[in-house]
């Protein structure tokens, strides 16, 4: 074995670095960059297979890709692919029990009590419909029906127990050096996991295969439990989570996009065993699924295993339906106005392009223009107008849909309607002149810098390649630098005058809560620039804190000796200062003379 | 360069003759052609992964004879790494103004050098695709860059004006303030932020620099003159380890930084004090809250752990082994089961803990839980600590969590990156290579025994604080099916701590 030969063959001499920092004119031709050396098969059920080889590693980091997530959803059943993901970790036939026989009994007859349970909780949802209660799902309103059939089911559910070994497909990989085990879901794809040490693949194989065959899904109820826990902590607990998932559902009006990925409440208390059973054989046969592995291997023994335990897995009976719901076109702005414990901020979004579409590439490099330290949007409203203390762009392009988004955060009291108007005098630019050669090329320099970055990192080049299989293609990790090198300054004007229409955009202005201010801002404050408030708004507070009488008598006469020298829009500040360092001296008169560590 | 890369070479030999012998046909038990698939995995043979552990010393050297650099080469990919850690950090923070070693940190990369503006150095970077980067924890600073090894010199060059003379630009300065001042404004409307910053008092006390937050006047007042002075004490090379992985040739490097050592100037002042000093509060045991208006509670249960500095004692192996059993091993731990997948209480739960070299560390079980389940989990959580205390762990859970440790410990030297920050750590710490040699031998006679009694001479449930974030008006009822409420804890008697004005970190009314 040639230890050392470069990885990757493919790689070149970067030319534009001699022309790095130098007067020379700057290349506008494409740059080769470095390659993924992916090998990939097929097996005869329809599972694809990528491999890419890294002897210098001791592990392997290993994933498969499910081409299926929120967005092949609908009403009733949102959030299932998420919930599914989590199912896929409670065993299958052979691992996680003690007597499979007995254990599916029990599954059935807990699958009766809960069909009771639903039957009531449709009685509940009338009377909610009817204002008899409020929400169906609310412990307060159980009826002796269904606290009755609950306890049924917690009886059902110690039977279980007893029949289980726990968590042990996660068990079994713990106890063999594997590590990271874990699944993520999005609209478009769930994606599964691990790394495994280098001579531990067939136990991948052996388990992953297990788990396509045979799942079972056990703890079905209380893993809804832990979802539902899932969307508090992400969506219900955080600062703007809530206005998030509303502005995603304002954005999308026809399109699956449109609902969130861990699922509506009410769906979320209303899935069946039936519907996991359904959406499996639809979504988890090999030919909807590719395999990928990353790491130290030999490449001939993944084919052979892969044909002898994925092998086994039989093709779907049908093909996986297509997403046929397209989003309709926009004609009007959409506006969110929200209020929440948070920054102020502004998001603007505007409908896009799906993955690889051909615009994507010139989208992609719009966004580096605006982003980073030196991109145009840190500099105009961070540095130069100081009125943000972040801004960035995204494009996100999805399977069937992309959007294209701007978000700034506020710094001292700018409003999030000027950095609405500063992002779009950004947009403006960039609709109105191409941008110039420099610019453009340092965009381009980093762009064929990180193809190798990415290589650097194994378990981010899984992550990658599952994430472009997810989308339609993992070709487009090789195809993205170039056909991006390939943009001109002209694609870039082209796209922005296109895509960034007002009728095609969303936007959801975010203000603090009435009340969670940090500090109001005095009115006599509010005229000045920021800096000579903020160092004001300082005073203020030490006044306010100020033990000692002298001092603050002594700031007094400082501030009547300056106060005629000032120009007039200060004049304001300086009563201010001095009503306030009144009113410090008069409560520090007041004050009990002897109140050291007394109760308040 | 041959002995710099023997660590992948054994590795990748050994593997490659291991692979071979376990090709089909060789070690089929069924002797069929086409091999059965075993019924259970337990039942998979594998062939050894043999690993050994690098040696430290062999990548050690020294910059004009003081200044220690790990150096490992790696010419897969044309990139180098190279990255110092700096004897500084939060500890030496001037109790008027916390935050300064951070502004300093974060001024050296964005406040231009004494050639280039902000403006101009931003743009070399970027234009060179460098990554340049600092950053400061509460005992060292750090910087770093990702170069492409073309551009190599530039980026050094770029890197050693940004560590030797930083500019401290008074307009950059003011953005990066006025960044943390929004950042200060936002410290209430995170449940997960109140959590941390209270517990962290809870345990160690307002002023102690690990727990210390800046007000906006404290970090108002730092000027141009304090970062200066700060980087000008303890930004330099009789401080600094560096590691260097990548592309590159070790001697070639080793002048290169030698030649920008030599050009630092000499400073009249002493080295920083080390080590840190030690925090003076008693935490008080008793359970805690702050009221928030979210649906879920979030908690942390536990206590402070002792300082532990020397690194041979026998307590630390059963420790980790411990915590893996009791709520960090994922799916395989305790707690996890017991909160989340039995009763469905929690998406993330289970226990934490870290043994400082420096200062105390700290145990500490954390989950998020519905409001009316808060107590219902606590509970839980309570009954898996007295367990591990009063029941030897069974057999089988020792072998997972063991065996865990064990198997995925060559993960710590998988690339030449990891093996020299790795090393450099061990060397800014004072802790032998030798300790890596050791580790795995430790992991493996640990007994049941072993963690028994670390749990019972580490935890004790009588010192425990727990700290309640939520609505405590729907936490404190407890379940819907009174299996527990918050008045089993602490004598029912929960302590509410008031929120802080986000800016004067002063108790709101």
């Amino acid at each position: 074995m040639n230890r050392k030969r470069r990885l990757f063959s493919q790689l070149v001499t970067l030319s534009w670095v001699a022309a790095l920092i130098a007067t020379v004119p700057i290349t506008a031709a494409a740059q080769p960059t470095a390659q993924v050396p992916i090998e990939t098969f097929e097996l005869d059920n329809g599972m694809r297979v990528l491999t890419v080889h890294r002897p210098e590693l001791a592990s392997v980091y290993a994933g498969w890709v499910a081409h299926v997530g929120s967005a092949n959803e609908r009403p009733g059943i949102t959030g299932i692919s998420h919930f599914f993901e989590h199912m896929m970790f409670k065993g299958t036939h052979i691992i996680g029990t003690r007597d499979i026989e007995r254990d599916l009994a029990v599954i059935a007859e807990q699958e009766e009590v809960q069909e009771k349970i639903r039957a009531e909780y449709r009685k509940q949802r009338e009377r909610s419909r009817l204002g008899e209660i409020g929400d169906p799902f609310d412990d307060q309103y159980r009826t002796p029906e269904l606290e009755q059939l609950e306890q049924r089911f917690r009886e059902l559910v110690e039977e279980q127990r007893a029949l289980m070994v726990k968590d042990e497909y996660d068990q079994i990989y713990t106890n063999a050096g594997a590590s990271s085990l874990n699944a993520f879901t999005t609209h478009d794809l769930t994606a599964y996991f691990i790394s495994v040490p280098a001579n531990k693949l067939e136990l991948w194989f052996w388990m992953e295969s297990d788990r396509l065959s045979s799942p079972v899904f056990r703890e079905f109820y209380s893993e809804r439990d832990v979802v539902y826990e899932e969307r508090r902590l992400r969506t219900e607990s955080t600062p703007t989570g809530k206005f998030d998932e509303m502005l995603d559902s304002l954005f999308w009006q026809s399109h699956p996009y449109s609902w969130p990925v861990v699922g509506w409440p009410s769906d979320l208390e209303s899935y069946t065993q039936a519907q996991a059973d359904e959406y499996f054989a639809t979504y988890y046969a090999p030919n909807n699924l590719t395999a990928i592995l990353v790491g130290n291997f030999d490449p001939e023994r993944v084919r052979e295993l892969a044909q002898r335990y994925m092998g086994r897995l039989p093709r779907g009976e049908q093909e996986p339906p297509d997403v046929v719901t397209m989003e309709v076109a926009q004609n009007a702005e959409k506006r969110m106005i929200a209020h929440c414990d948070c920054q102020p901020q502004i998001e603007v979004r505007y409908h896009g392009v799906p993955f690889r579409h051909r615009d994507s590439y010139a989208l992609d490099v719009l966004a580096a223009l605006l982003n980073g330290s030196t991109g145009r949007l840190y500099k105009a409203l961070v540095l130069e107008q100081e009125i943000a203390s972040s801004a960035s762009s995204r494009q996100d392009e999805r399977k069937w849909a992309g959007l294209f988004s701007l978000h700034a955060e506020s710094r001292g009291d700018a409003t999030p309607e000027q950095l609405e108007q500063a992002l779009y005098a950004e947009i403006r630019k960039l609709q109105e002149a191409p941008v110039a050669d420099r610019e453009l090329q340092k965009v381009k320099n980093r762009i064929s810098a990180d193809a190798y970055r990415r290589l650097q990192q194994p378990f981010f080049l899984l992550f990658q390649l599952m994430l472009y299989d997810g989308l339609g293609d993992y070709q487009y990790i090789n195809q993205w630098s170039e056909k991006t090198l390939a943009v001109t300054a002209e694609d870039v004007q082209r796209v922005a005058k296109k895509y960034f229409q007002p009728e095609n955009r969303a936007v959801g202005l975010y203000y603090r809560k009435a009340g969670t201010n940090a500090e109001e801002i005095p009115p006599e404050l509010a005229e000045l620039p920021e800096p000579v408030r903020q160092s004001i708004q300082s005073e203020l507070r030490k006044i306010r804190a100020e033990e000692d009488p002298a001092v603050l008598e002594g700031s007094l006469s400082q501030l009547a000796a300056q106060k005629g020298q000032m120009p007039p829009q200060y004049q304001p500040a300086f009563s201010l200062l001095e009503k306030e360092i009144g009113d410090r001296l008069k409560a520090l008169k007041e004050q009990p003379a002897a109140d050291d560590g007394g109760e308040s | 360069m041959s002995f710099e890369r023997s660590a992948y070479g054994a590795l990748v030999l050994t593997l490659a003759l291991s692979l071979a012998s376990a090709l089909p046909g060789s070690a089929d038990s069924t002797g069929r052609k086409g091999k059965a698939i075993p019924e259970r995995p337990e039942q998979l043979s594998f062939p050894t992964l043999d690993f050994e552990i690098p040696q430290g010393d062999r990548y050690r050297h020294s910059i004009a004879g003081s200044t220690p650099a790990y150096v490992v080469e790696d010419h897969s990919l044309p990139l180098v790494n190279i990255s110092v850690r700096i004897r500084s950090g939060s500890y030496l923070d001037p109790a008027d103004k916390p935050g300064l070693a951070f502004l300093t940190s974060s001024l050296v990369r964005r406040g231009g050098t004494a050639s280039k503006k902000a403006e101009d150095f931003d743009e070399e970077v970027e234009f060179l695709a460098a990554n340049i980067g600092t950053a400061s924890s509460n005992s060292h600073s750090q910087a770093f860059a990702s170069c492409i090894t073309q551009a190599l010199d530039s980026c050094l060059e770029l890197f050693f004006e940004m560590l030797r003379e930083p500019r401290f630009q008074l307009s950059r300065l003011e953005v990066e303030k006025a960044r943390l001042l929004e950042g200060l404004k936002q410290r209430n409307d995170d449940a997960g932020d109140i959590l941390d910053r209270e517990w962290d008092w809870l345990l160690l006390g307002e002023d102690y620099f690990v727990a210390r937050k800046p007000t906006a006047d404290q970090l108002t007042s730092i000027q141009p003159a304090d970062l200066r002075d700060f980087h000008r004490r303890s930004w330099r090379p009789e401080g600094m380890v560096f590691t260097v992985s990548g592309d590159i040739d070790t001697k070639e490097i080793l002048a290169k930084l030698e030649h920008y050592l030599s050009q630092w100037p000499e400073v009249a002042a002493d080295l920083p004090a080390w080590p840190p000093s030690l925090p003076t509060k008693k935490p008080q045991p008793g359970l805690y809250y702050v009221d928030k208006d979210i649906p879920q509670g979030k908690v942390y249960i536990g206590h402070l752990m002792p300082q532990v500095t020397d690194w041979d004692n026998p307590d630390l192996a059963p420790l980790r082994v411990m915590n893996e059993i009791l709520g960090a091993g994922g799916f395989s731990s305790r707690i996890v089961q017991r909160i989340r997948s039995d009763e469905g209480l929690a998406y993330s739960a289970g226990t934490n803990y870290s043994i400082e070299p420096l200062w105390p560390g700290s145990f500490f079980v954390s989950y998020q839980s519905k409001s009316s389940t808060v107590a219902l989990a606590a509970k839980i959580a309570l009954e898996e600590i007295d367990r591990i205390q009063r029941e030897p762990v069974s057999p089988s859970e020792l072998e997972t969590a063991k065996n865990s440790l064990i198997q995925t410990f060559p993960r710590r030297f998988e690339s030449a990156n990891q093996i020299a920050s790795t090393f450099a750590f061990d060397q800014y710490l004072g802790r032998s290579h030798d300790y890596w040699h050791k580790w795995r031998g430790q992991m493996a006679k640990i007994t049941a025994a072993d963690v028994q009694r670390v749990a019972q001479k580490y935890l004790d449930p009588s010192q425990f604080l727990m700290l309640v974030v939520g609505k405590w008006d729907d936490i404190a009822p407890g379940d819907k099916d009174a299996r527990a409420t918050m008045k089993e804890f602490f004598d029912g008697k929960g302590q509410p701590l008031p929120i802080r004005d986000p800016l004067t970190l002063q108790p709101q009314p």
